[in-house]
């Protein structure tokens, strides 16, 4: 059932399917700041570096799939 | 036991949005909402140079941020009030923000770019809120629906513009490049790129250098890709903001009042928090790099 629309998709597939992993990442990535800043308030400016840091690692590979791929 | 819980809704999405993509290919194409155009419309042509919209919109906020900042600081009193007073708080409080990120040194060098791209994307990007942009300019009238539709509107939201975004990119690259290259020199920066990080010692450390040289190429990749995503963030956002204005605007007509006010409430949110992520991640990224240099003056 699954395998024949599988088939039939075609298209830029690799970014949606890149953005959707990026979505998860700085879903995961945003949970880990608010908990750190909530366990401890104090260290809110190096938990934003590195969780801005960290988002756009992961924000770039949405652009590694746009760019580097070809379509 | 935790990664089954994680994978199996990620393997359950994949499949449901495969057979969503299927569907709504297969489904005739409904006619579209003349959505907002990608490119910004010219509307004057000198040659091959054409002024466009969203430069016009460029121009008039960064004339209008000089003008008023010349005229609140051109009587300096000790103790500030009114339009002096405001940018006062908005210089110092960017300056203490800055500082407890980057650090003393570096940000006495580096605090009028950082400081600058944050008020103008911030006020570029508000300006594209106030009613008139996008809606005032040059059009047709529609038969089919008896509306007055625009083709070339007289302003557009600067930062709605990838060329605008872009540019601010490129030259913070180059700025990046160049304090890289004066807190290191160019063998620090090459060392910075290639070196091996850790402490290791004996086999390890000659198998961590051709590692370390290997990722340094990965480093390279992604250092010049970060340009791309800075320029497509900010654009991104703007530009998707601006559709979703015009297309809850134009979705149920008698409520056109009604339904784009709330997302007038988050374009204000977003353009104050894409302001300070441009600032911040141009920040930490010439932090990263020049960091190297102020850790070892200060051992």
């Amino acid at each position: 059932m699954i395998l024949p629309l599988l088939a039939e998709m075609s298209g830029s597939i690799h970014v949606g399917l890149a953005a959707m992993g990026v979505g998860i990442g700085i879903g995961l990535t945003g949970m880990g700041m608010a908990t750190a800043v909530g366990r401890n308030p104090g260290a809110f400016t190096p938990v934003l570096v590195h969780g801005i840091l960290a988002i756009a690692f992961t924000e770039a590979i949405v652009f590694y799939a746009l760019f580097l791929l070809p379509h | 036991m935790r990664n089954r819980y994680l994978s199996l809704p990620i393997l359950t999405l994949v499949c449901a949005i495969a057979v969503a993509a299927s569907t709504f290919a297969a489904a005739p194409e409904k006619a579209e909402h003349e959505a907002l155009p990608l490119n910004p419309a010219p509307l004057v042509q000198i040659g091959k140079f054409g002024i466009t919209n969203s430069m016009l919109v460029t121009w008039i906020v960064a004339t209008g941020i000089i003008i008023l900042a010349q005229a609140a600081t051109r009587k300096i009193k000790p103790i500030p009030s009114g339009a002096q007073n405001f940018w006062e708080w908005l210089v110092e409080g960017l300056y203490n923000f800055l500082e407890g990120i980057i650090g003393r040194k570096l940000v006495q060098k580096t605090f009028w770019f950082f400081a600058t791209l944050f008020i103008f994307i911030l006020f570029v990007n508000w300006f594209g809120l106030i009613p008139g942009v996008g809606t005032i300019g040059w059009g047709h009238h529609d038969p089919t629906t008896g509306l007055f539709h625009i083709d070339r509107p007289l302003l557009r939201g600067g930062n709605a513009d990838l060329n605008m975004t872009t540019a601010m990119a490129a030259i913070f690259f180059l700025l990046w490049l160049i304090w890289a290259i004066q807190a290191n020199g160019i063998g620090g920066f090459l060392l910075h790129l290639f070196g091996p990080k850790g402490e290791t010692s004996g086999i390890l450390k000659l198998v961590m250098v051709v590692i370390f040289f290997l990722v340094g190429w990965l480093e390279i990749i992604s250092i010049l890709f970060r340009p791309v995503s800075l320029s497509f963030r900010l654009f991104g956002n703007i530009y998707a903001g601006e559709s979703t204005l015009e297309v809850m605007s134009k979705m149920v007509p008698f409520l056109s009042w009604l339904l784009p006010l709330p997302f007038y409430f988050l374009e204000i949110l977003v353009g104050v928090v894409q302001a300070l992520v441009f600032m911040l991640l141009t920040a930490v990224f010439t932090l990263l790099i020049a960091e190297h240099q102020s850790e070892t003056a200060h051992s």
